[in-house]
């Protein structure tokens, strides 16, 4: 007992720089300093908002006397609450789509064998890989001859493009972690496959699910490149999109602005402190191979 | 669950017709469950794909096209401002991609030495949060804080004494480019530690308990466990990272517009400014081509090559 005691001891001493290196204080120190990097940029944006546009020209580091002005400004005078309206039923809307068309057919490349289906999935990959930033123009001609440029479901269905591949993916990842006799036992029931999908299995990727889920409400949420192009006017304008317009003004409202950012980042943040597990979930499971 | 198909269904049309379609949905099940997906992607990217490569042939003058497929090409790669805007594009994402991947490394390692789940959770939301953030507003927020006469940065920095007066970072072409790597980063740094550290939870404590039983040092443990076992993680989260940082619209357009003078203009603001600002659709369709290409032969180089050899290492 006392021998292996001086073996650790001196393996212990051997250490001292690597010993330093991760003792507690360096690593909170770190976590510390990236918590701070990550909020600093945030608690500065809200703190601004409370301000009136004098005190942002005065210089002031915290508001004087907090006020919900810029908040009027933003979202009453200038009209942004139609760009929360806008963004609230976009997201939901595309989640919805996306959900509804990714989860089957992640189903289906979990379970079933079919000709090419190697290739059909590689397909599906394959259009997540392709840059976005690609598409822009065809999309911007093709929405204008179908008359959807300026309306929310042209946007709609760029995000169905942007996350429908991404959510198949993620699923049939969870999908393949649910063993096959689940379906088998329940078809022996006297299931039809579809049953089988809707009531047994299902309900058991039900986590996943969620996962994919808050993933597609966020990043349509935040999606700007298609939302900025498809739509310029606030009767479908999202609001990362209405809070970059202030930024092309003459002379901006610096307080305004940032009250408009900070209505466009609560959602998320919200999003994010409610259901990180599930988002790190789903943002390591749609990594899974 | 099983129930509907033993319990009697009323022979009406409306039953019939329903059993049928519903045998057939059943008989065809891959199709329909898959059928809908397929069918919008068809819709939704394999047509304008067409349209982008269609377009990419042809010469836009005003409102009509002219077939002409060498001519956008050739304009591309003889156009100084397109070969800057490539410049520009592999400065910002490999920048982007070094930051955020040595900065996601740090906390990744961090992360995984804090033993209260709780506590780990706590700063894992708190990182999350900047990625959470809408792109455009990481850009506004960015261009505000380094403001030259009201940004907080200058403000700080005068009233610590380093600057004397503010300093107008978004004019100067150099701090412009490190001003949108560094808030490029600050977007994917919380994806590159929680994928690192999702590596780094995999790996199991027998490996850490055999090095320790061998007398190995910390240093040793950490070369010879602990970055095989990350390499596969790294490699992932690297790719991803490099390539949205790659194609990034959002950051850079709201950050610095592409200025001053196009110093910051990468290609997909490069992209946007020909296609949807000054209408030439042609030359536009040409330069994605280009932006299409590059990332997928740099992806699947990448792929085929690290990702194979790790699990070579692995097997």
């Amino acid at each position: 007992m006392s021998g292996a005691r001086i073996g650790i001891e001196s393996y212990r001493r051997r250490q001292g720089f690597w010993n330093a290196v991760e003792s507690p204080f360096v690593v909170h120190l770190v976590l510390f300093l990236a918590v701070f990097f990550v909020t600093a940029p945030l608690v500065w944006e809200l703190l601004t908002s409370f301000k009136t546009n004098q005190a942002v020209y005065d210089l002031t580091y915290f508001p004087r006397n907090p006020t919900l002005e810029s908040y009027h400004i933003a979202l009453v005078e200038r009209g942004f609450w139609r760009a929360i309206v806008n963004s609230i039923i976009i997201s939901t809307a595309s989640t919805v789509a996306v959900m509804a068309l990714g989860t089957p057919a992640g189903y289906v490349f979990s379970r079933y064998r079919f000709p090419f289906d190697n290739l059909v999935f590689t397909f599906v990959l394959f259009t997540r890989l392709f840059p976005p930033i690609g598409l822009v123009v065809p999309y911007y001609r093709i929405m204008g001859l179908a008359g959807l440029l300026n309306t929310r479901v042209g946007i709609v269905v760029a995000n169905v493009y942007l996350w429908l591949p991404l959510v198949v993916y993620i699923m049939r990842n969870f999908f393949i972690t649910i063993p096959k006799e689940l379906d088998e036992a329940a078809r022996v029931d006297g299931c039809t496959k579809l049953q089988a999908f809707r009531h047994v299995v299902f309900p058991v990727v039900l986590p996943g699910f969620a996962a994919g889920t808050i993933l597609t409400f966020l990043y349509s949420w935040r999606e700007f490149l298609f939302a900025f192009t498809v739509s310029t006017d606030l009767s479908s304008m999202t609001i990362p999109v209405a809070t970059y317009l202030f930024v092309g003004d003459t002379s901006i409202q610096w307080a305004s602005m940032a009250a408009a950012a900070v209505v466009a980042t609560i959602p998320s943040a919200l999003v994010v402190f409610f259901f990180q597990r599930y988002i790190v979930v789903g943002l390591t499971g749609g990594l899974k191979r | 669950m099983a129930f509907e198909e033993t319990r009697r269904v009323p022979q009406t049309t409306f039953g019939r017709t329903k059993r049928r379609v519903s045998k057939l949905l059943n008989d065809h099940i891959r199709i329909t469950l898959l059928g809908p997906a397929l069918v919008s992607l068809l819709l939704i990217f394999v047509y304008p794909v067409a349209v982008l490569v269609w377009s990419s042939f042809h010469r836009t003058l005003g409102f009509v096209t002219e077939f002409d497929p060498t001519y956008n090409y050739e304009k591309m790669l003889t156009d100084p401002t397109f070969w800057s805007a490539v410049e520009k594009t592999l400065t910002y994402s490999f920048g982007s991609f070094f930051f955020s991947m040595a900065a996601g490394l740090v906390i990744a390692l961090a992360l995984n030495r804090v033993v209260r789940k709780r506590l780990r959770d706590t700063y894992t939301t708190l990182i999350l949060l900047s990625w959470a953030v809408p792109l455009s507003i990481v850009g506004v927020t960015w261009r505000w804080m380094f403001n030259g006469q009201l940004g907080v940065v200058n403000q700080l920095l005068v009233d610590l004494g380093i600057l004397s007066s503010g300093y107008s970072w978004l004019a100067d072409p150099l701090t412009a480019m490190a001003l949108i790597v560094v808030a490029d980063s600050w977007s994917r740094i919380p994806f590159a530690a929680i994928v690192m550290l999702a590596g780094l939870q995999s790996i199991p404590q027998e490996m850490y308990d055999a090095a320790k039983v061998d007398g190995a040092t910390s240093f040793q443990t950490f070369w010879h466990v602990t970055v095989p076992y990350l390499r596969p993680s790294f490699f992932v989260a690297g790719l991803i990272n490099w390539m949205f940082a790659f194609r990034a619209f959002a950051i850079p357009f709201s950050t610095t517009g592409g200025g001053p003078a196009g110093a910051t203009e990468v290609l997909a603001i490069y992209i946007h400014r020909f296609g949807i600002e000054l209408f030439d659709f042609g030359f536009a369709s040409a330069v994605s081509m280009f932006l299409v290409a590059v990332t997928l032969i740099i992806a699947s180089i990448y792929v085929t090559t690290i990702l194979e050899q790790i699990s070579e290492i692995a097997e």
